[in-house]
């Protein structure tokens, strides 16, 4: 069973009473492992996909399983449980807390769900995306690339299924990015997540097991390697 | 006017668009101008009113002649002998009360006999007769019949109409002749002829005033000087109205203090236009920088803040105004009786909204608003476009200067430690209230630091204790510590307002309470059901004292007098009784800490008195002084053997021994009866016993009891006005804590977006907000504490003393206190309620993404 399935899927967002159809029923399978990336023109619905795939939205048609049960028919207290247990985001800009330590930053999430004891786990994170000692700077004493690899130690300190990343790459230059990129490739396989990443970079797209193009909310083509 | 344009579409618009935040920023200006001005318009009501009581068919006269006790009859034959062409009109003035209505109204005698004629000759301008609606022949053949009346209009008698008086402690049936109207400045009252009113009052060959009209030359003081030299020493001539002048000057003090206390909302309210506009800069940084670049100059940056600035202080006004004029009534009624109860006789006027008022409320509303918007849009126009457009959208952290401006603190407090030991400007303790300002300013600067120091602190603690939510919430008003300690720098001030009068009153109402238990030390007390207050003293009939005095179960009765005085320009009460009644006393009252018997023994039968401690303040006095004291025809000096503690009334006292103001004034009527009872008598029994003995005069009989209950109820009354104010401005910073609140949800959305990415429940987002509200309410119920006991330190020692002239002693109310931070804590957490709510309802997706 794919751990992340869209059936159908349509969004409509409206604006000023106009509908605007930001997808149309896309159908996509994601398997654990599988590195997905998804290029297409700004405002092809990327953002939108990631969003729903991440039960942070919901379709306006469709079904989005994870793991296969349906995000729109859970409650709060399930959703809260899903996004702690098996999903991880990860943002163009970072999106760290200034006011947090890395260390603080990376146990966000376990905190947020009442664990205790989550430096240990945080340590072996920053291990991982090669930050070994800087568990307490500041993000502001951190390079653009280090700030992103806080982001994915983050994303990964409650080891999720699915990892989401939307355009990881769009505030760095071309050489970090290529280095994000692979530490997200080996991520990937090293931790047996599925991760679908949203990107405009061409690399990045050859990087990939599963290469989608959006069109104007709709799917042009899906090309497996 | 071109920049009208865009400063509606930068600065105003921008408003509208945060309606919540936008009211109650305006409410809180409107709350700090209404109650300014309703103090201002309540002030004028309640003391501006006194003037008319006993001024009432006083009529255009130039001089006034008075004397303690009352000036003896011959004085009018000895003035209208004189070979001067002078109008002599001897007055009786005092108070009775309707029986049906228990209204109590000014009771004025004048000569009508004499005067009646004169009215028929001239018919403008004279009191009374020619006022009178019926006027007619045969109305003169009332004039001088012991049972006529003449009474206002607005009370609603017609001629013919039977009334009865309570008048000191009998009830007299009299006759209404006619009505005067009393809609033209005359207040309404009950005249009759003088014979009549001494008659009723059994206070003959004495009046009250003789009001005098001199001719234009030579001026009026040379006349007063001329009048004078004609007169015994005892008896002074001096201009009409002066006693109104003086009771107006002793209430200066009273108005001045709550005039003071009304200013502290609007102190609060400095501080969240501060923060409002602060705010505004943060999140305009690059917006500024943008229009900088395009253009603007630096001066136009920071008119556009401080433009934003009085359009809050406008709309403050606008709302503030009706606000104050609806407030004003209800502090008229609480003001009114607090004046009528310590201090003079009064009825309140009419509260006037006139231009005067408008000017002030929009004069302190933009005033204030523009004031302490200057500092943040100064520092807008520094903004360089550069530097601003480069950043972008990053939050900005405000360079705080902790170390200095602790430093400032420090010597501010130092400055404010020399003030409140310097002595009282002009009869106002202005000093000391610079003191409290510069405690106030450095609690201000202080509070940085202390914020830090606090939530690094509870930020190690409450994370601990109180899960992630604590972490994040002090970590982030430690991040924003310019905002939060502004927050803090408010709610403070107005939580240390509140403690430190909290502790003045409690201190003061508990030194009341032990000092009473001095005061009252007979069993039953007895006074004539007429009007009094604390300038009317109605007497009883003589002989009833010695008929109580014989009664089995009475073991003695001690007869009290008062009288209203005139000393050194200043009001003041004599007072005498009989010191021959054994007692018990527990402590000593005297300043000299002299046993009682031994300073009464001093008094007996000598030219000793004791007076009261706020009376040896306003006079500038101590024990072992004289003072010379006009009584009757004579003037006599006294030495001051003791000063007693008094908390009964700011005016002053003198007080003597019966028989010594006998010889001065003979009147015998006592104004109160202090009764002993016997032990092993009942006191049940014994009272019914009284009441038996006064039926037939109109009598009160107060128990020990009652009396220290009344004094309380009284106390209570009084400062129940200083509560509201401080209630006023609590409300007032607890709207700010709301609306700061908000905006802190506002520019945080971003984040509190990302927390529900990671996994945070809306549960722990609304958590983090109040946990935040709570720590701010923490924050400022600590600094307000400290600031409050050291401000209650200079209210009780140095303002109170310097205001009034009493000495309070210090005590911790700390169940009122507990109580009332309490509510305030609750209220702060109450107040992040509504933000919570909006930080839940953002959408984590739109906030996230909005770049
Ligand atoms: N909250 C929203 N309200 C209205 N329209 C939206 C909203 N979010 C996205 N859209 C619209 O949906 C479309 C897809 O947007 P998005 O998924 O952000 O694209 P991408 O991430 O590929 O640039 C766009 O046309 C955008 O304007
Ligand atoms: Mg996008």
């Amino acid at each position: 069973m794919p751990i992340l399935s869209l059936q159908e899927v349509s969004k409509d967002y409206l604006t000023d009473g106009q509908p605007v159809h930001a997808l149309s029923s896309i159908s996509l399978n994601v398997e654990r492992g599988e590195f997905v990336a998804m290029v297409g023109r700004s405002g092809c619905g990327k953002s939108t996909l990631l969003n729903l795939a991440g039960a942070m939205d919901f379709p306006t048609s469709g079904n989005v399983l994870l793991d296969g049960v349906a995000t729109s028919s859970l409650k709060d207290s399930g959703l809260t449980r899903l996004h702690r247990e098996k999903i991880g985001f990860i943002f163009q800009s970072f999106q760290l807390l200034h006011t947090l330590t890395v260390f603080e930053n990376v146990e966000l999430p376990l905190l947020l769900a009442g664990k205790s004891n989550p430096r240990e786990a945080a340590r072996e994170r920053l291990a991982w995306v090669e930050l070994d000692g800087l568990g307490d700077r500041y993000p502001h004493q951190l390079s653009g690339g280090q700030m992103q690899r806080v982001a994915i130690a983050r994303a990964l300190i409650h080891s999720p299924s699915i990892l989401l990343a939307d355009e990881p790459t769009g505030n760095l230059d071309t050489t970090t990015g290529g280095l994000i990129l692979e530490l997200l490739r080996r991520l990937t396989r090293e931790q047996n997540t599925a991760t679908i990443m949203a990107t405009h970079s061409p690399e990045a797209a050859s990087l990939a097991n599963t290469l989608v193009r959006l069109r104007d909310g709709r799917i042009q083509e899906i090309t497996r390697r | 006017m071109t920049l009208l344009v865009p400063f509606y579409r930068l600065m105003v618009r921008p408003l509208f668009r945060e309606p919540v935040r936008t009211s109650l920023t305006i409410l809180a200006i409107a709350l700090g101008v209404s109650v300014v001005l309703a103090i201002d318009l309540a002030g004028g009501a309640a003391a501006g009113s006194f003037r008319s009581s006993m001024e009432t068919l006083a009529g255009d006269n130039d001089l006034e002649v008075v004397t303690s006790g009352g000036v003896p009859e011959n004085v009018v034959g000895t003035l209208a002998t004189l070979p001067y062409p002078i109008r002599v009109s001897p007055r009786i003035e005092d108070y009775a009360v309707i029986a049906d209505t228990k209204k109590s109204l000014p009771l004025i005698g004048l000569d009508l006999v004499a005067e009646g004629s004169a009215f028929a000759q001239s018919e403008s301008q004279k009191p009374v007769a020619s006022q009178t609606q019926d006027v007619s022949e045969h109305a003169f053949e009332y004039l001088g019949d012991a049972d006529s009346i003449w009474v206002g209009s607005s009370l609603g008698y017609r001629a013919g109409d039977r009334v009865e008086l309570l008048i000191n402690d009998q009830v007299h049936s009299y006759t209404v002749r006619g009505v005067y109207p009393d809609s033209n400045g005359n207040e309404s009252a009950i005249v009759m002829d003088l014979a009549a009113a001494q008659h009723a009052l059994a206070r003959y060959g004495r009046v009250d005033r003789i009001l005098l009209k001199v001719p234009e030359t030579p001026s009026p003081e040379e006349w007063q000087q001329r009048l004078q030299a004609a007169l015994p020493a005892g008896v002074e001539v001096r201009p009409q109205g002066t006693g109104t002048n003086e009771n107006r000057r002793m209430l200066a003090a009273f108005r001045w203090n709550l005039r003071l206390l009304s200013y502290i909302s609007l102190v609060v309210g400095a501080f969240l236009i501060y923060n409002t506009i602060s705010v505004s800069v943060v999140r305009r940084r690059p917006e500024i920088g943008i229009v900088r670049a395009l253009g603007a100059s630096k001066r136009v940056i920071l008119s556009a803040f401080v433009g934003e600035a009085a359009c809050f202080g406008i709309a403050g006004a606008l709302v503030g105004l009706p606000l104050g004029r609806f407030m004003a009534t209800g502090a008229v009624r609480l003001m009114s009786a607090t004046v009528e109860s310590l201090y003079v006789s009064s009825r309140p006027g009419i509260i006037e909204l006139n231009a005067g008022s408008v000017f002030l409320a929009f004069a302190i509303g933009v005033g204030v608003a523009v004031a302490s918007a200057y500092s943040p849009a100064d520092e807008a126009s520094q903004v360089s476009p550069v530097e601003a457009m480069a950043r972008g959208r990053r939050e900005y952290d405000v360079h705080v200067q902790k170390a200095r401006d602790l430093w400032i603190a420090l010597a501010l407090g130092l400055a404010a430690g020399a003030a409140s030991r310097a002595p009282a400007i002009a009869g106002k303790p202005l000093l000391g209230y610079l003191a409290a300002i510069l405690l106030v300013v450095a609690s201000a600067l202080a509070i940085p630091a202390f914020v830090e120091a606090l939530t690094s602190v509870s930020s190690k603690l409450l994370g601990k204790l109180l899960g992630i939510e604590a972490l994040l919430a002090s970590r982030s008003l430690a991040a924003s510590l310019r905002r939060t300690s502004v927050l803090v720098g408010a709610l403070s001030t107005a939580i240390a307002m509140m403690t430190a009068v909290g502790i003045m009153v409690g201190s003061f109402r508990q030194t009341v309470v032990v000092w009473m238990e001095d005061q009252l030390p007979a069993d039953l007390y007895l006074r004539p059901a007429g009007s009094a207050a604390a300038d009317r003293h109605p007497t009883l009939s003589s002989g009833l004292e010695e008929e109580i005095a014989k009664l089995p179960g009475v073991a003695a009765v001690d007869r009290l007098r008062a009288y209203e005085i005139n000393f050194e320009n200043m009001p003041a009460t004599l007072a005498s009784a009989d010191l021959n009644v054994p007692r018990v006393y527990h402590n000593s009252d005297f300043f000299s800490g002299r046993p009682k018997e031994q300073v009464l023994a001093e008094l007996r039968d000598s030219n000793a008195v004791i007076v009261s401690e706020p009376f040896t303040y306003k006079h500038h006095l101590k024990a072992g002084d004289s003072l010379t004291l006009s009584l009757g025809e004579t003037r006599a000096t006294f030495r001051i053997a003791d000063v007693y503690y008094d908390y009964s009334s700011e005016r002053g006292g003198i007080f003597m021994d019966r028989n010594t103001m006998l010889r001065y004034l003979p009147d015998r009527a006592p104004s109160n009866l202090a009764i002993y009872v016997s032990p092993g008598a009942q006191l049940d029994v014994v009272r019914t016993e009284i009441e038996k003995a006064t039926t037939g005069h109109r009598v009160l009989m107060f128990s020990n009891r009652d009396l220290r209950a009344e004094a309380i109820r009284i106390f209570d009354r009084t400062f129940a006005i200083t509560y509201a104010l401080e209630a006023v401005a609590v409300i007032v910073a607890v709207m700010g804590i709301a609306g700061a609140l908000l905006a802190l949800v506002i520019d945080r959305r971003r984040e509190l977006g990302l927390l529900q990415f990671l996994g945070a429940a809306t549960r722990q987002v609304r958590k983090l907000i109040l946990v935040e509200a709570g720590l701010l309410g923490l924050l400022a119920n600590l600094a307000g504490l400290a600031l409050g006991f050291a401000l209650s330190l200079i209210l009780i020692y140095v303002i109170n003393k310097q205001s009034f002239g009493w000495t309070i002693r210090f005590h911790w109310p700390i169940e009122i206190l507990l109580g009332a931070l309490t509510v305030v804590y609750a209220a702060t957490v109450f107040a992040g309620l509504y933000p919570a709510q909006v930080a839940v309802r953002l959408s984590p997706v739109e906030v996230v993404h909005e770049e």
